[in-house]
């Protein structure tokens, strides 16, 4: 396949003040965010004029950090719920997807297909569900459980919902054997009181990379987003996950792969240096230590001398793949925990690139023609600011290059993605 | 000028009756040009119903979800109060709560959740719940929801913002408090993850009740429908309601009870108008939840005929004297009364 045929997938991934847990600090952040929807229009807006593919809200159900001493250092702590904001924002743009985290544990697959059906009517067929199992036990708290369900417990509920959900988009009440569901989990009788979705049905997005995470993914998604430091690291997700799609008679290019990227760009690479440190400047170490833990599943890594290296660590039931890319990334680089802590407050485990539009698209192209991306989910540091740098440096210079698209061609987030309608 | 008259209408578009739209798919522009012809003529709030199947039958009801829908009409109108239903058995409090505290912020304080208290037929069926809830359950179950909704809606003091990026703190960590809540029927510590309310808290708008129910709508509602009755009987109830909710140490004032009207209007609006003028004047209800088609059609009779005529007699205000939901409202919280 040409480069030229072959078109790169690009998400704007929304969040707040910004992906940078110091963010809000920034003097050209806009630290109202969180409360502010003529904002995230104005986002939307910027990504659908650079055709992106689709802007994607994270959420958690719950804060994210326990300690409010920590919690109120960050933005974190409040901002709008992404299925009421993408339906705002359905009706404030014409052609951007418009793609939304949703739990599994904390939801019934009944309420949760109508309600995206819904946000895919509101949008012309531009809709999209991010499926997550929640791993936080600050969320299962607000959910009357005494304590998180073992990871395992969480997919097999996760694969059952997945099941129901698509089963539903497809017309069928409750579920891929039409004739309603009834299993330990869940039980649905009638289908959805909604019309067909303009595209078909939704389209499911995926982020779990353990191991039955990408089973679920390989059977169910039609984009998988996922955190990838190394060319190697993501080319071997890449290949893992394409070649598991056989299994269920599915095709590799049914699956888009769309790695999280956190870049810094400017004019020149020195300027981008300077924003990025200028960033990790705005960093206090609490909140640093404190984010880490949370992506170890460790409440006390404060604990342990700051200058040291992270400490031998249980297994979790949290995120593990995540957890395994944080103590690869340690030993491998030799870190402190300081330093572990500020690398990662910036990105959260996901790749980094400091440089110019020419570096980034460098990187970018070095990785989805090297087999290892079919897009990449933009992560920028603040708001508005780095959405308009990727906007106006980067997405210009992929256009040049031919890998992508200066023009929707298609109406749906289906057609933009290069999907198939279901049937 | 303002009149100073204080009747509140409510606008309830019916699901399944819906104009015919040349495309097939669902019609959002239709509803939107419903909801702003009803905020040009001044009308407090539209109720949207929500149709989680209760009949089992496929007939298309209202197109959207709810919530969704409140969403979008939020970025296409700015004075009139928009609100949900939003069933009990189909969200969880917690995401319910976000959801609404969300769309709140969304409409700058228009939103408003209409909790029903009667069990909708087959709905749990299709909520992992196949046995259903028996009545008493049901009743103990809503009244523990609505009272977690409500708590968390008050998770953050109003001030508890600071957006300090010099100073580093993004909020004061003595003005977030947790809920903590464990009841019958659900634990939840809360707090919210999204920001008070601009017009301090949703409305609550309570409908479905029963006379059990009575209580618990004069502990927790803002807005209570009830349905369409004889002067005496309705006076009799609206005056009741108004003592329970006396007795629970609040104004009386605070939950204005609308009468669910379903008027044929097009022959002889003076007749609509003369008996809303007399169930009003006679203090039955403080105003009335105007049931019609979702048709442009059906709202321009109401807003054209009837509307005028209530305005000449002084009873129905000329336009909106503040910005959020609780100021048309005239409940407490609503800031710039």
């Amino acid at each position: 396949m040409t480069a030229a045929s072959r078109q790169m997938k690009l998400g704007a991934f929304l969040w707040a003040t910004g992906h940078h847990i110091a963010a809000w600090r920034h003097p050209k952040a806009h630290v109202t965010a969180g409360i502010d929807i003529d904002h995230y229009i104005q986002l939307a807006r910027t990504a659908e004029a650079a055709k992106f593919d689709m802007v994607f809200c994270e959420d958690a159900a719950g804060l994210r950090e326990a300690n409010v001493a920590i919690s109120s250092q960050t933005s974190r702590s409040i901002g709008f719920e992404p299925i009421s904001l993408l339906s705002a924002l359905a009706v404030q743009t014409s052609r951007i997807g418009l793609v939304s985290t949703a739990s599994t544990s904390y939801n019934e697959p009944y309420g949760l297909a109508r309600t995206f059906l819904s946000l895919d009517h509101l949008s012309g067929g531009r809709g999209g569900w991010n499926l997550v199992t929640s791993a936080s036990p600050i969320e299962a708290a607000n959910f009357g459980s005494t304590g998180l369900r073992p990871h395992a417990d969480r997919y097999q509920r996760a694969r059952e919902f997945a099941e129901v959900v698509t089963g539903l988009w497809r017309g069928k009440p409750g579920g891929a054997s039409g004739s309603g569901h009834d299993s330990q989990s869940f039980s649905v009788r009638d289908p959805l009181d909604l019309p067909r979705s303009p595209q078909g049905a939704p389209v499911l997005v995926q982020a779990g990379a353990s191991d039955v995470g990408r089973d679920l993914a390989a059977r169910t998604a039609d984009v998988v987003f996922t955190a990838a430091q190394t060319f190697e690291e993501a080319k071997a997700f890449y290949d893992d996950l394409k070649g598991r799609l056989a299994a269920y008679g599915r095709e590799p290019d049914d699956i888009k792969i769309m790695p999280g990227v956190a870049p810094v760009v400017a004019e020149t690479t020195t300027q981008a240096q300077e924003k990025y440190e200028e960033l990790q400047e705005l960093i206090p170490d609490d909140v640093g230590v404190a984010l880490l833990s949370s992506y170890l599943s460790i409440a006390d890594l404060w604990r342990y001398p700051i200058d040291g290296p992270l400490p031998e660590l249980p297994p979790s039931e949290g995120m593990q793949s995540r957890q395994a890319l944080v103590i690869e990334q340690s030993r491998r680089d030799n870190l402190s925990i300081r330093q572990l802590a500020r690398h990662f407050a910036g990105a959260r485990g996901h790749w980094r690139i400091v440089g110019t539009a020419a570096q980034v698209a460098d990187e970018l192209q070095a990785r989805f023609e090297g087999g290892a991306a079919d897009g990449f989910n933009v992560m920028p540091s603040y708001f508005p600011g780095e959405l308009d740098a990727f906007a106006t440096l980067v997405v210009p210079e992929l256009q040049r290059r031919g890998l992508f698209r200066k023009d929707y061609e298609g109406r749906t987030l289906r057609d933009h993605l290069g999907l198939k309608r279901p049937m | 000028m303002d009149n100073g008259a204080t009747m509140h209408l409510a606008v309830s578009p019916l699901p399944g009756i819906a104009e015919p739209s040349p495309a097939a798919e669902p019609d959002f522009s239709l509803l939107a040009r419903f909801v702003q012809r009803a905020e040009a003529a001044g009308v407090d709030l539209v109720i949207f119903a929500d149709s989680a199947p209760a009949s089992g039958s496929d007939v298309a009801t209202m197109p959207f979800e709810a919530t969704t829908l409140v969403a979008a009409l939020a970025t296409v109108t700015s004075r009139i109060g928009l609100v949900a239903a939003a069933s009990t058995v189909a969200h969880q409090p917690y995401n319910l709560a976000r959801r609404f505290a969300s769309l709140d912020i969304i409409s700058h304080g228009r939103a408003g959740w209409n909790a029903t208290m009667a069990q909708a037929p087959r709905e749990a069926a299709n909520f992992s719940r196949p046995e259903g809830f028996s009545g008493d359950d049901f009743r103990r179950r809503s009244e523990e929801y609505v009272g977690i909704v409500q708590g968390l809606w008050q998770g953050w003091d109003k001030d508890a913002l600071k957006f300090d990026k010099i100073g580093g703190r993004f909020h004061d960590p003595e003005k977030m408090h947790l809920l903590d809540h464990k009841g019958e029927f659900f634990s939840v510590r809360g707090p919210l993850n999204v920001a008070r309310s601009p017009q301090d808290r949703p409305v609550l708008v309570l409908s479905g009740l029963s006379a059990s129910d009575m209580d618990i709508a004069a502990r927790t509602a803002d807005v209570v429908l009830l349905d369409d009755e004889p002067i005496e009987s309705a006076k009799t109830r609206h005056d009741d309601l108004k003592l329970r909710v006396a007795a629970c140490g609040r104004d009386p004032d605070a939950v204005k009870v609308l009468m669910n009207v379903s008027p044929v209007i097009d022959d002889r609006p003076a007749v609509t108008a003369d008996r809303l003028e007399d169930l009003f004047r006679s203090k039955s209800c403080d105003g009335f939840n105007m049931q019609m088609p979702t048709k442009l059609s059906a709202l321009d009779s109401f807003v054209d005929l009837v509307l005028p005529a209530l305005r000449r007699r002084g009873l129905f205000r000329e336009s909106y004297r503040g910005t959020n939901l609780r100021s048309h409202l005239g409940l407490a919280g609503g800031g710039d009364l």
